[in-house]
Formats: structure tokens, sequence, C-alpha cells
């Protein structure tokens, strides 16, 4: 088999500048920056990436080029290009938020692996070979175990790298099976090869339990009930940076490859999960997750005391919310889901920039929030908007995703309304979800505070969040800004 | 189209804009509403004059130019709005605006004490705006918008002084009893619309007055036999009845002169009242129509002679036995409103419009002279309290002469001598019936005799009030002697010799031929005509003239030749009481039985509605509070008791959560083995 390396490199171009970034922070921590204070080095090291992030995303706006290499296995194409585009800004984005926290003094090792996740969602993103699929997964997990792992004066923080590895291996075990078991059944790599072997197997129960493993994978990845076990304690235990960039970047890659395999690898299989005309197949598996996903995550969101906690059950939900999209199976839902998630990802990192900020005055409890708005009343509006936009009050980017995604579960049975089961529970649970984003909100600004300091907040976290909280706002008022891009994407795609 | 036609519209909108503008201004800002409102009737003046000059040049029968635009759009149908020039229009705007101006000029000193200036100033502008809207509207629908804009601000302006119960009783009055007629009106527009499809008048041979829609018009038939035409002409004058103060519905118009006296010249003498008969004017094909092989005279414009010549007669009459000074003014002007229509309806547009224009400028005259009067008798208005003003006021007098010489209709040097002098001889040689020729004749005859009464009152003798008389100021006697020369020099334009009015109309060059004055015909109702005047002027001369009253309350002298006939005369022949005991009596009637209705069946039914929905109320809320909330609350609980099950499974144990994976898989495999059986 010959293999163009040439092209290879010319359609990876973006990825290798993130990887050479991801050198150079290494380089520049260890040749220049030792001495200097922790809060500096940080700066300067999200600077360092900002710059490699923002010329790979330069690049992907100018070139317009498109690439399938051999098998699929490295793919370009303008949607793969935007979700990368948006992963990298998640991925600033959460260098310097960053800067506020002061868990490591290892900060080369924290950029070059945190850059080393992105190359991993990246490569995640432009898969289309189940082989390239599990190698860019892993790189990510690992990338991601190690990141957990960070606070090394955090118990804590091992305890939940631990949990989070030891579930993520049996899940990553759970893929490799079922891939494995796909690969069997059609005796092909590339996704729409084996949708085109796997038409009139679709009954065979052995497709079914490759179908059930290779979700296990991926619903692990974007913490979907039942698979979400690891999230509380991960999101709890890890420094809160990486809990955003667990929480957005990776989510929206995870998310990206999850649709893309239901829709392309397994397209005929689809079955039906509505009300009355139930058939076998992947739609009834997801829905079977966003439905758990919905009520365990807003459920037992209700009664934490931790605000990260709190926001990783949040986190479950929105997943539920999010796989709605992905059960239209169509390109309208494909595109409300990246709409969904990446705006999520946008008001994710800013609560956990806020929440990052309120750790170095104690903690992460919801009384660790008390009266927060005396003390810091920018960024106090600014959680005010990432709460409300998380609930869906309208006109913040959270109301408009889920309108989104709600509208096209239900135009998807325009005949039957099949979805409208689950839509009306995600409603609900929506409306639950409420109480416990008020409960923050009444924190910050009812409850008075028992400490009375005012908050200093490092110049580039404040610049980022009060950013995010506009984007919200923005996204939310003028929604098209970037559904007008998702669809032109997929258009040309 | 020439540049006068396309910014016609500026005429209205400039005295509109002056009203917007003055009605923003705060109370004490005189000067700049009065600036407003006489700088834009200046402009528009003289926008006019633009508009006058224009059509004097017409190459071919008839100079007329149309603007129409498209105002909106509905289904298939558009509604198209416009407005025109042509000598019709072009003499009645400048009169308007040039009478208008002056009086407006005249309002300075009038209203000078008043508290209100500024807002009279705005109701003025704003009558004046609706006017011109009137005059330039190219459509019938456009024409109706300002005709009842000028309804509003006549009843605002005649209702100036609403503390005075009187005023506002006359505002009211005048308000409903031309909306009686406008009824007419509107259902003749609809008509007109239903039949030809447009309400815009010329639109190149598609307007409703050109003659493709007339002769479908006069070919469909109605009720009775009659034509579509007639059917919606006669509707279209009961809206000119109504404005033009003519029998029956001619009540409201001696009350108006509760108003402010400016109004009164404003509205009853050069504007408000023409507006009728230049409507009649306006649509005159649609009047004179008939079908073709019967050349009689039409039916509607035959209902116009009548109902005209019975106005002039009936009001002269009561403006013999009145006492206050612009009542018998307001009578007079209905009795000439009577004229004008009778000229519209024998003699055609030009001698009804001669007549409108020449009175327009004496009879604002008369009125702006009572008006000096009466401000120079501290507001007394009963000519039985004057007497002798000749002494102390030279100037009104001399001016209130030329108006009640040219309102009688003196010969030769007054322009009313001419234009009724063509009215009467069109009445001569109608075709249709002699009588009409008699009651004008009579109606000359009677506004002679009143108008000497009333001089020989006011000006001779020995005054009577108590207060000392004075002249009036300057900016109020100056618009009277402009007024006193157009009186005098209009009447050149309609004499039989060089009847250059009627020809600028029909759009043809005047030609001056002495020899038409001597004809047979034209001089025996001339020597009719004098003759008339001068019997009218020597018995009111006898009568009061020679022996002016003494006191203020010795009775008239006409009441002791004949006491019954002044006293109908003097109470209006009863026309108010009668209104009175019919329909306003109806009309209480019938309100009041609606009333009792409302009360006591919808009002019966409405309580019992509520007290229905007030007990569902109490069983509702005892739902609500046992259960509905006891149910909320339970269910609130118990989401919060789940939720720390929920957060109970994850004990932190990873075995548990492993196993958990194991039991999702083999549960969804199942799952999906089971459902494809």
């Amino acid at each position: 088999m010959n293999f163009d390396y040439a092209q290879l490199f010319s359609a990876a171009i973006p990825e290798t500048v993130v990887v050479i970034t991801a050198f150079l922070a290494l380089l520049v921590d260890f040749i220049f920056l030792r001495n200097l204070p922790a809060r500096t080095r940080t700066s300067l090291l999200a600077t360092v990436t900002a710059v490699g992030c923002l010329s790979a995303i330069a690049w992907m706006g100018v070139s317009h080029s498109t690439y399938r290499l051999d098998d699929a296995i490295f793919v370009v194409n303008p949607m793969t290009q935007l979700v990368k585009q948006i992963i990298l800004a998640l991925t600033i984005f959460t260098a310097f938020i960053s800067v506020q926290t002061n868990f490591t003094r290892h900060l080369g090792e924290y950029f070059i692996l945190l850059l080393l996740a992105s190359a991993g969602m990246m490569f995640l993103v432009s898969a289309e070979n189940i082989l390239a699929i599990f190698l860019a997964l892993e790189l990510l997990s690992l990338s991601l175990y190690v990141l957990t792992a960070f606070n090394k004066q955090s118990v804590f923080s091992a305890e939940a790298a631990l949990k989070y590895f030891l579930f993520g291996g049996m899940s990553a075990a759970f893929t490799l099976f079922g891939l494995s078991l796909i690969y069997g059944v059609t005796g092909e790599m590339n996704l729409t090869a084996i949708a085109a072997k796997l038409a009139g197997k679709t009954t065979d129960p052995l497709f079914y339990v490759a179908l059930v493993m290779t979700v296990i994978g991926f619903g692990f990845k974007v913490a979907a009930a039942p698979f979400h076990m690891w999230a509380p304690d991960a999101y709890q235990g890890s420094p809160t940076p990486v809990t955003s960039f667990i929480a957005a970047g990776s989510k929206v890659a995870s998310f990206f490859i999850l649709a893309k395999i239901l829709f392309t690898g397994f397209a005929g299989a689809e079955g039906d999960a509505g009300w009355h005309h139930y058939i076998s197949g992947w739609t009834p598996v997801l829905a079977i997750l966003a439905a758990l996903s919905v009520i365990i995550g807003n459920l037992a969101a209700i009664s934490q005391k931790s605000v990260k906690r709190l926001l990783a059950y949040s986190a479950i939900a929105h997943g539920g919310y999010a796989l709605l999209g992905i059960l239209t199976a169509d390109q309208k839902g494909f595109a409300s889901l990246i709409y969904y998630v990446t705006t999520y990802a946008l008001t994710v990192i800013g609560a956990f920039g806020v929440v990052a900020v309120v750790e170095n005055y104690g903690g992460d409890k919801l009384s660790d929030f008390a009266g927060l708005s005396r003390r810091a009343p920018i960024l106090s509006a600014c959680m005010m908007v990432f709460m409300l936009s998380l609930a869906g009050i309208p006109p913040l980017a959270g109301f408009f995703g889920k309108f989104y995604v709600f509208t096209s579960a239900i135009q998807l049975g325009a005949k039957s309304l099949g979805l409208l089961w689950l839509v009306i529970l995600a409603i609900a649970m929506s409306a639950v979800s409420l109480y416990y984003y008020l409960q923050v909100l009444k924190q910050i600004y009812v409850v008075d505070a028992s400490d009375k300091t005012t908050v200093s907040v490092a110049l580039p976290t404040q610049f980022v969040i009060v950013a995010l909280a506009i984007a919200v706002v923005v996204l939310g008022c003028v929604p098209n800004l970037l559904v007008g891009k998702i669809l032109a994407a997929l258009s040309l795609g | 189209m020439s540049w006068i036609t396309k910014n016609l519209w500026l005429i209205p909108i400039l005295p509109l804009l002056a009203a917007a503008l003055i009605s923003v201004c705060k109370q004490p800002r005189r000067r700049t509403a009065a600036t407003l409102a006489i700088g834009s009737m200046v402009f528009s003046f003289l926008l006019s004059c633009c508009a006058f000059a224009t059509t004097l040049h017409s190459e071919h029968g008839g100079f007329r130019e149309v603007a129409n635009f498209d105002w909106f759009s509905f289904g298939t149908t558009t509604l198209r709005l416009g407005w025109v020039l042509d000598p019709l229009t072009a003499c009645m705007l400048v009169m308007v605006t040039f009478v208008g101006t002056l009086i407006f000029i005249y309002s300075i000193g009038y209203m000078a004490h008043d508290e209100n200036f500024t807002r009279f100033f705005c109701f003025l502008a704003l009558f004046a705006a609706a006017m011109l809207g009137i005059l330039i509207a190219n459509n019938l629908l456009l024409l109706f918008i300002s005709w009842e804009l000028v309804g509003l601000a006549s009843y605002l302006l005649i209702g100036f002084w609403f503390h005075k119960p009187s005023a506002a009783a006359a505002a009211k009055k005048a308000f409903i009893t031309t909306r009686i007629g406008d009824i007419g009106f509107f259902i003749g527009i609809l008509w007109l619309y239903s039949s030809t499809g447009t309400l815009l008048f010329y639109d190149n041979g598609a307007g409703c007055l050109e003659s493709s829609a007339l002769t479908k018009l006069v070919t469909e038939t109605t009720f009775a036999g009659m034509a579509v035409s007639t059917a919606i002409a006669i509707l279209i004058f009961c809206g000119a009845i109504g404005k033009s103060g003519q029998v029956p519905l001619h009540v409201w118009l001696p009350d108006a002169m509760e108003g402010p006296t400016p109004v009164s010249a404003l509205i009853h003498a050069a504007t408000m009242v023409a507006a009728g008969v230049f409507l009649v004017a306006r649509v005159y094909p649609l009047m004179e129509v008939t079908a073709p092989g019967l050349p009689s005279v039409s039916t509607a414009l035959q209902v116009v002679t009548w109902i005209g010549a019975i106005t002039a007669v009936f009001a002269a009459l009561i403006a013999v036995a009145q006492n206050d000074i612009k009542r018998i003014l307001a009578y007079s002007t209905v009795s000439q409103l009577g004229f004008m229509m009778m000229g519209l309806g024998m003699g055609g547009v030009a001698v009804g419009m001669f007549h409108l224009i020449t009175h327009a400028f004496f009879k604002s005259l008369l009125f702006l002279g009572a008006g000096s009067i009466i401000h120079g008798c501290h507001e007394e208005q009963d000519i039985r309290h004057m007497g002798g003003l000749k002494k102390y006021m030279p100037l009104t007098f001399a001016t209130y002469a030329i108006g009640m010489m040219a309102l009688s209709g003196v010969p030769f040097f007054f322009s009313g001598f001419w234009s009724k002098d063509e009215i009467l001889h069109s009445a001569f040689t109608w075709q249709v019936s002699k009588i009409p020729f008699y009651l004008a004749a009579f109606g000359a005859l009677l506004t002679a005799f009143y108008m000497t009464r009333q001089i020989c009152y006011a000006f001779f003798g020995s005054y009577r009030g108590h207060k000392h008389p004075h002249e009036s100021p300057r900016v109020m006697t100056v618009p009277l002697v402009l007024l006193a020369i157009g009186a005098i020099v209009l009447g050149v334009f309609g004499t039989p010799a060089w009847p250059a009015f009627e020809t600028y109309l029909s759009g043809h060059d005047a030609e001056f031929d002495v020899a038409k004055l001597l004809r047979g015909e034209t001089l025996s109702v001339m020597l009719i005509s004098i003759c008339i005047v001068a019997v009218g002027i020597f018995a009111a001369w006898q009568l009061y003239g020679r022996k002016p009253v003494k006191t203020a309350d010795q009775p008239d002298p006409l009441e002791a030749v004949n006491g019954n006939v002044y006293r109908w005369l003097a109470n209006r022949l009863y026309i108010d009481e009668f209104y009175d005991a019919t329909v306003i009596r109806l009309n209480a009637a019938f309100a009041y039985s609606a009333d009792l209705l409302d009360r006591v069946l919808w009002g019966g039914a409405v309580r019992a509605a509520s007290l229905v929905t007030l007990a569902f109320a109490h069983i509702n809320r005892t739902i609500d509070d046992l259960f509905i909330n006891f149910g909320f609350d339970e269910s609130c609980h118990n989401i919060r008791r789940s939720s720390g099950f929920l957060s109970k499974l994850q004990d932190g144990q990873i075995q548990n959560y492993l196993r958990g994976i194991g039991v999702a898989l083999a549960t969804l495999v199942l799952f999906l083995i089971w459902g494809c059986r």
C-alpha cells in the first residue's frame, strides 16, 4: 500500500502546528521561565499556547483544501475544520483560566499535555477510520488522565485520576472490543465501507453487542448515564482548569465523533425510538441514554453542596440534551448538536473560570459563593449569565441551543411526533434544573458574605470570563452567527 | 406636469405642519404661534397664486392636471389617492388662503386677551389645512377625510370657549347635525366605489367623473326607475346639505355663532359652509349627467335647486326678526348658500361659484365688521343695545356699509349685484319651473330689507348701550379695508358684458362686449333686480331709518305692523322646537329604553355570570389549596428525596461503577435483541 506522507503532512498542518507549539511551550518554560513568579509564567505560557492555536485557527480559516487520505484515516473538510477551530478556541480559553490557579509548579508539562490533548481531539475529529478513531481517542484520554492527576498536593486529585483512569480504561476496552467485532462482521475499517457492508445485517445479535460496546466508550467520554459515574468524582477532584477542559473541549470532540460514527458508520441501523413504533437500532439506545442522563443529572444535582460537583451533574444532564440532537439522525439535528455543545462549552468554561477564582478564597462549596456580588460584582454578573444560560433562559445562548435541539427532535417525526415523549421529559427536567442553578445565584446575590475581602482576579482570566459572558449573550441574541457557519460548512462538506 | 401640480400638496401641508408645531408650543409663546400660523398661510397663499397663474394659460378647453399615487394595496386592489389642479381648485385656493390670511391677522387683535391664544391658532391652522385638503383632493375618499377633519376643527373652534355651556352645546350640535348629512355622503361614496371601482375624480379616462364611468352609472337603474347616478348624486348632496346649512339641516349654523367671531367669519362665511357648494361643483359632472334621449335637467340638479330656493327664502325670513348681530349674519349666510345652490342647480358651476367667491369676501367683511363692533361695544351682540355707532367707529361703518350694499345687491359698483344677477337670470330662463325665480326674487327683497334694518339699528340713531364704544385697533381694521376692496372689485369679473370668471372656469377666452348688457332678457332681469333692492331698502328705511328706536326695550317697529308674524320669525319658525319635540325626544326615548334594557337585561346577565364565576373561583381555590398545592409540595419533596437517593448511588467505589458498565451493557443488548423479535 502506497501511503502519501506529503499529503498527510499538508492535510495535518494545523495538528502539526499545535504539536510544535506544545514542545515549544515546554522548551520555553525550561529555558527561560524557571525563575519567574508562577503567575507570570502561566501567563506567558498561555500566551504561547494562544499564539500557536491562533495560527492553526488562522491557517484553517485561510486554507480551503479538502483531503481524504487512504481508507479515511484522515479526512479534512469544512465541517472538521470548523469543529477544530472551535476546539482550539476552547483550548485558548482554558489556558487563560489556568492563570488564576496555582496547583502545580510543573507548568511546562501542564501546557504540553493540554496541547497534546487538543491535538488528540483534532485527530479524533478528522478520523473516519475505526483504528484512527481509537488511536486519537487514546491520545486524548491518556493526556486527560494525567492532567486530572496534576495537582500533586491534593489526594482528591490523585483519587479522581485513578477512578477516571480505571473507568476510562474499562470503557476503552469495551470500545476496542466493539470495534473489533465490527471489523469482524464487516471486514472494513473505514466508516462508509462499514455502513455499506452492514446493510442487511442489522438484526444480527452480534452487531447489537458490537453497537452497544462501541457506544459505551463514547458514552463514557460524553458522560452519558449510566456511564457517567466517573464524572462527579473526576470533575470535583481535578484542578479546575482541567475540569473545564474535560467538560468543554473534550465533549465537543467526543460528540462530534460519536455523531459521525453513528451517522456514517451505522447508517441504516438507526431503528426508531418513537413511542409506538419501536425498532431496534442505535436510536433507541441513545434515547435511553438521553432519558437517563437528563433524569439522573438534573435530580442528583439538586442535593450537591460542591459547585464543581453540581456542574458535573449538570454536565451529565446537558449531555442528555445534546444526545437529542443526534437522535434525529439528519443534518439539521447535527447542526443543532454542534451549536448546542459549542455554546455549552463556552458557558461551562466561563462557569469553571469563576469557580477557579472563588476556589482561591476557600473552596468550591456553595457557601463559599455567599455574597460574591459584593466582593466581585463583574464576576458575579458573568456567573449569572452563565447560570441562566445553562438553565436555558432567553435570550442567552443556552436557550437557543435547547430550543434548536428540541425543535429538531420534534420535527423528526413530524407525522408521528415519535420523540415527543423524550422532548417533554427533557423540558420538564430543565424546569427542575432551574432550581439548582438559582441556588448558586441565590448564594451569590442574596446571602450575606462571611468573608468580606475583595476578590482579586488575574487580568487575563477576568478578560476571558467577561469575553465568554459577552459571547454567550451575543450568540443567544444572534444565533445565526454560529448556526450560519455550521450550516454553510455542512452544505459544503 | 408643471411643478406646481407636483407640489400642490404643500398648500395644505404647510398649515398642517404649523398646527402640529403650535400644538407643542407652550401656552405663553403667542408670538411663535401666530407667526407660524400666519406664515404658513402666507406661503400657501403665494403657492395658490402660482397655481392660479398656471391655470390661466390654457390652450385647449380647460386646464386640468392630476397627480395620483398608490396609497396602499389589499389583495389585488390598490387604493389610489391624488390631487388635481384645475380652475375650480385654483380660484378656491386663492380665495380661501387670501381670506384665511386676513382672518388670521385679524385674530391677533381679536384674541389678544384670551389666555388660550396658542390653542386658537393651532385650531385655525388645522382648519385651514383640512379645508385646503378638500380643495385639492382628486379622490372622493381623500376629500371625505379632509371633510371630516374640517368638521372636527369646526367643532373645536365653535366650542373654543367650552366653559360656556351654550358654546359647548353649539359645538356638539354642529358636529352631530353635519354628521347626519355625512352619513348620506358616506353611503354615496361606498355606492360609487362599488359601482365604478374607483374614487379618483380624474384618472386619464378611468376616473369616476369621466365619461366611461358616468355612462355606466347613468344607464343602470335602481329602485323606482331612478338612475344610479341620480341616487349617488343625491346622497353626496346630503353631505353638502349638512355642511352648507341647507334646510332641513340648517339649525346648527346660527348656534355656531357662539364661537369667537373670527371663527364665525372663517367657518360661516368664507370656507366651511362653502365646502358643500364646492362639493356640488366638484362632482358636477355626476350631478348633471342624464340618460341620452332625455334632454331635460337632471333630477339631482332639480333637487339641488329646490332645496336651495327654499333655504334662500326660509333663512331670509328668519333673519328679518333677529336681534343678535351675528345671528342675523348667520341666517343671511344660510340664505345666500341657498342662492349658491340655486345658481349651481340652474346656471351651472360658474354661476354658483361666482356667487360663492363674491359672497366669501363680503360676508367675511361683514362678520369681521360685526366682530369689530362687538369688540368696540364691549362684547355686546344685541343690536338693540347699539345705535349711533357711525360717529364712534367711522372706519368700521364705512366698510360695513360696503359689505351691506354688496350683500343686498345694490347695483353696479358692488360684486354682490352681479353675482346675484347671474343667479336671477339663470332662474328666469330655467326650463323646468318659474317658481324658483319668484322665490329668489323674494329672497333678494328680504335680504335688502334685513340688512338695512341691521345698519339702521347699529349705526344710526343714538347710542343705547352702557359703556362707551370705541374704534377697533389697526390690526382689525386693515383686513376690513382689504376685504372691502375685494367686495367691490370682484364684481368686474362676472358682468354679462365680460364674463371672465365663467370663461375661466370653462377654459375659453373672455370677450368684452357691452352689447350683451343691453340684450332684452338680460336687461329686464337686471331692472327687476334693481327694483327689488330699491323696494327692500326703502321699506326698511321707512320702518327703521326715519324714526330710529330710542330705547333698547322698545318693541320692534315690525312687531307693531304684525305681531304674530314677527313672533314666528323671531322664534325661527319654531324649527328647533320642532326638532326638540320630534327627533330629539324620539332619540331620548329610544336611548332611555336602550339604557333600561342594558341595565336590567344585560346587566343582570353579566351579574349572574359574575356570580357563577365567583362561585367557581371559590371551589377552584379550595381544590387548589387542598390538592394542587399539596400535591406540588409533595412532588417537590419527592424530587429532593430522589436526588438524595441518586447521589448516594455515587458511593465512590470504583468497583461498583465498573459493575454498572457491565450491567448496562447486558441490559442494553438484551433490550435490543428483545426489541427485534
